[in-house]
C-alpha cells in the first residue's frame, strides 16, 4: 500500500489570519464612556450626528466639523452655518421618529432626560452626557476628539481656552474684584461659586456674594442680598422680564450699591446663552464677563 | 388670652431673626428711627423695609387663611374644607404662570403677576359659583364638585405652561409653593385692605354660622336667610384668600389645620373660633416663615414646604385619634 503524505494543515494559518483581521477591526473602532458610565463602542468614525443640546452642537462644530451634524435640537442657535438644519425637539421633548428616520451614527444627548433609553431600544447609538463645569468641558473636548479622530484639534481647542484664561488672569492681577450678585430668576435664585457661571465669574475677576456652602443654585433670602450689598447685579432673567427698574422696586433693594450706581446689568438672550453653555466659547464667555465687570480694563488680544 | 400675646412674641422674634445679625438693641434703634422717620443705612433698610413688612405680611396672610378656613368649614359644614376649595389656588397659580410666561416687564395684558393671580383667583370662584347655581341657591355639593373640576383644569393649564417654558419652571414652582420673599409695605396695605372688611363681615355673621351648623333646613326654619348668609360669607372669605395667594403664593394647610387646632382649644362656637383662627393662623405663619428663612440660611425654603411638613403629620394624628 502507498502511504499518502499529509499536506500541512491549513487550519492554524486560517485561524491566525482571522485573529489578525479581527484585532485590526477592533483597533479601528473606539470606545468611550459617557456621563452615565455607559460604554459607547464606535467601530467607525461617526459621520451622521444628531445633537440634542446646544453645547453638543457647538462642540462638534469646533472639534470636528458642522458638516457631520444632520439635525440639532430646538435650542441650538450657534454657529450660523447650522441654522438651517432640521430640528428634532430637545432632550426633554424629543421627536424620536424624526431622529430614527435620519439614521444617525451617533446621537449626543444629555444625562438627565432619559432619552437615551428610548433611542437605544430602537438601535440608535447614544452618548448621554453634557459637561456641567469648566473642567468637565475641557475633558469633554478630549472625548469628542477620540470619537471623531480629531484629538489634535480637541487638544488645540482646550489649550487655546486655557491660554485665554491665563491671559485674562494676568490682565486682572491687582485689579479690584467687585461684589457681584448673579440673579438666575426673580424668586430669587442665584448661582454659587462652584456652578458653571460661578466659576466663569471667578475667572473674570468677580466676587460672588453667594458662598460655596450655600450650594450651586440656592434660593437666597432677599435680605441677604441687601446685606451683602453687591456692586454689580447680573440679571440673567432679563430676557424673561426682569429689569433694573423692577429690581429697584423691590422692598429695601433701592439701597444696594449696584442699584444706586446703575450697575444692574440686563443681559440679552445671546449673552445669557454664552454664559450658561458649557461649550467651546468658554473664552468668549469669560471675556464678556470681564467687559461687564471691569469696563475700564483693556484686554490684550486673546489667543 | 394667650393667642395675641403669642403672636406678638412670634412677630418680635421674626423681626429679630434673619440672615444678617441684628441685636435687640439695634432692632429697637431701627424701629425708633423708623417711627420718627429718620431711617438711615443698611440696617434700618433691612429691619424696616424687609423684616417688619415680611413679618406683618406673614401674620396677615396666615390670619386671613385661618379665618377663611374657619368660614369655609362652617359654611360647608365639612372638616376637610379649606380656603382653596372653590378654585382660588388653581386660579392664582394659573394667573401667576401666565404672568411669568407671557408677562415680561409689561405684564400680561398690562397686569403684573400678583394682580393677575388675584384676578384669576376671583374669576375661578365666580365661575364655580355660577356653575354650582341651582334655582337661586348654592348647594354645597355642587360647589365642591365645580371647585374640584375647575381646579383640575387650571392645574393642567399651569402644568402645561411650566412644561412649555422650562427655564421659567423653577420660578413658577417657587411661586406656587408660596413665600414672602419680596413682602413690602405695599403688599401689607393690600392684604390689610381686604382683611378688615372680611373680619368685620365674618364676625358679624358668627352667630349665623353657629345656626348653620344645624343643617341648612334647620337653619332656614329658624329664620336664617341661608343662601344670603352663605353667599356673603363665601365672598368675604374668598376675597381674603385671593388677596393672600396673590401676594404670597399658594401656602397649603394653614387654612385647613388652624380651625381644627383651634376647635380643640376653644370649642366650635364661631365667635371664639373665628377670632382664634385668625390669631393662631397668624402666629403659625410667622413661625413657618421664620423657619423657612433660618433652616438653610442664608438660602430659603419655600414656606409651603414647612406648612406641609407640619400639616401632614397633624392630619395623620387627627385621623388616627378619630378611628
Amino acid at each position: 500500500m502507498m502511504s499518502s503524505t499529509r499536506r500541512p494543515s491549513r487550519r492554524p494559518l486560517l485561524l491566525l489570519s482571522l485573529v489578525l483581521l479581527s484585532s485590526l477591526a477592533a483597533a479601528q473602532g473606539v470606545t468611550v464612556s459617557d456621563d452615565l458610565g455607559r460604554e459607547i463602542r464606535l467601530d467607525e468614525t461617526p459621520k451622521r450626528i444628531v445633537s440634542l443640546a446646544p453645547s453638543h452642537s457647538e462642540s462638534v462644530c469646533a472639534v470636528a466639523s458642522c458638516d457631520l451634524l444632520v439635525a440639532v435640537d430646538s435650542n441650538t442657535d450657534f454657529p450660523e452655518e447650522i441654522a438651517d438644519l432640521p430640528r428634532v425637539g430637545n432632550a426633554f421633548a424629543p421627536d424620536i421618529e424624526a431622529i430614527v428616520a435620519l439614521e444617525p451614527d451617533l446621537v449626543l444627548a444629555d444625562e438627565y432626560s432619559g432619552v437615551h433609553e428610548a433611542l437605544q431600544r430602537l438601535g440608535v447609538t447614544v452618548y448621554a452626557g453634557t459637561p456641567q463645569t469648566v473642567e468637565e468641558t475641557l475633558a469633554y473636548f478630549t472625548t469628542l476628539g477620540v470619537i471623531f479622530d480629531e484629538s489634535e484639534r480637541a487638544a488645540e481647542l482646550s489649550a487655546s481656552i486655557e491660554a485665554s484664561f491665563e491671559a485674562v488672569g494676568e490682565a486682572l492681577e491687582g485689579v479690584a474684584r467687585p461684589r457681584v450678585f448673579i440673579e438666575l430668576d426673580p424668586t430669587p435664585y442665584s448661582a454659587g461659586p462652584n456652578s458653571f457661571i460661578g466659576t466663569l465669574l471667578s475667572r473674570a475677576g468677580g466676587d460672588n456674594i453667594v458662598t460655596g456652602d450655600m450650594g450651586d443654585f440656592p434660593q437666597v433670602a432677599p435680605e441677604f442680598v441687601v446685606a451683602s450689598d453687591p456692586e454689580i447685579i447680573l440679571l440673567t432673567d432679563a430676557p424673561f422680564g426682569e429689569s433694573a427698574a423692577s429690581v429697584a422696586a423691590r422692598p429695601g433693594w433701592a439701597s444696594i450699591t449696584a442699584v444706586r450706581e446703575d450697575q444692574v446689568l440686563e443681559l440679552s438672550v445671546e449673552q445669557v446663552n454664552l454664559l450658561t453653555r458649557a461649550g467651546p466659547r468658554l473664552a468668549e464667555a469669560v471675556e464678556l464677563l470681564v467687559t461687564l465687570l471691569h469696563p475700564e480694563l483693556r484686554l490684550p488680544e486673546l489667543p | 388670652m394667650a393667642a395675641p400675646a403669642l403672636l406678638l412674641v412670634a412677630l418680635v422674634v421674626a423681626v429679630a431673626t434673619g440672615s444678617s445679625e441684628v441685636t435687640v438693641a439695634q432692632l429697637l434703634g431701627s424701629l425708633g428711627r423708623g417711627l420718627r422717620g429718620e431711617a438711615v443705612g443698611a440696617l434700618d433698610t433691612i429691619v424696616l423695609q424687609i423684616r417688619v413688612p415680611r413679618a406683618l405680611l406673614a401674620a396677615l396672610v396666615g390670619g386671613g387663611l385661618g379665618l377663611a378656613g374657619a368660614v369655609y368649614q362652617g359654611v360647608f359644614r365639612n372638616p376637610l374644607a379649606d380656603p382653596y376649595l372653590l378654585g382660588t389656588a388653581g386660579g392664582a397659580g394659573f394667573g401667576a404662570a401666565l404672568a411669568a410666561v407671557f408677562g415680561g416687564s409689561a405684564g400680561f395684558l398690562g397686569l403684573q403677576a400678583p394682580l393677575l393671580a388675584f384676578v384669576f383667583a376671583l374669576a375661578s370662584v365666580i365661575v364655580v359659583m355660577l356653575l354650582a347655581q341651582q334655582g337661586g341657591a348654592l348647594p354645597v355639593v355642587r360647589l365642591i364638585l365645580a371647585g374640584v373640576v375647575l381646579s383640575s383644569i387650571l392645574g393642567a393649564g399651569t402644568s402645561f405652561l411650566m412644561l412649555a417654558e422650562r427655564e421659567l419652571t423653577a420660578g413658577i414652582l417657587a411661586r406656587l409653593l408660596g413665600g414672602f420673599s419680596f413682602a413690602g409695605w405695599a403688599e401689607v396695605a393690600v392684604v390689610t385692605g381686604f382683611m378688615v372688611p372680611a373680619v368685620v363681615v365674618a364676625m358679624s355673621l358668627a352667630r349665623a354660622l353657629d345656626v348653620l351648623q344645624l343643617g341648612e333646613e334647620g337653619a332656614a326654619q329658624l329664620g336664617l336667610p341661608v343662601e344670603s348668609v352663605k353667599y356673603v360669607l363665601l365672598v368675604a372669605a374668598t376675597l381674603v384668600t385671593a388677596a393672600a395667594v396673590s401676594v404670597a403664593g399658594i401656602i397649603g394647610f394653614v387654612g385647613l389645620m388652624t380651625p381644627h387646632a383651634v376647635r380643640l382649644l376653644v370649642g366650635p362656637r364661631h365667635r371664639a373660633l373665628l377670632v382664634h383662627s385668625l390669631a393662631w393662623g397668624a402666629t403659625f405663619m410667622v413661625v413657618a416663615d421664620l423657619l423657612a428663612r433660618t433652616v438653610i440660611t442664608p438660602a430659603e425654603l419655600p414656606v409651603g414646604i414647612i406648612t406641609a411638613l407640619v400639616g401632614g403629620p397633624f392630619f395623620l394624628v387627627l385621623l388616627w385619634r378619630r378611628r
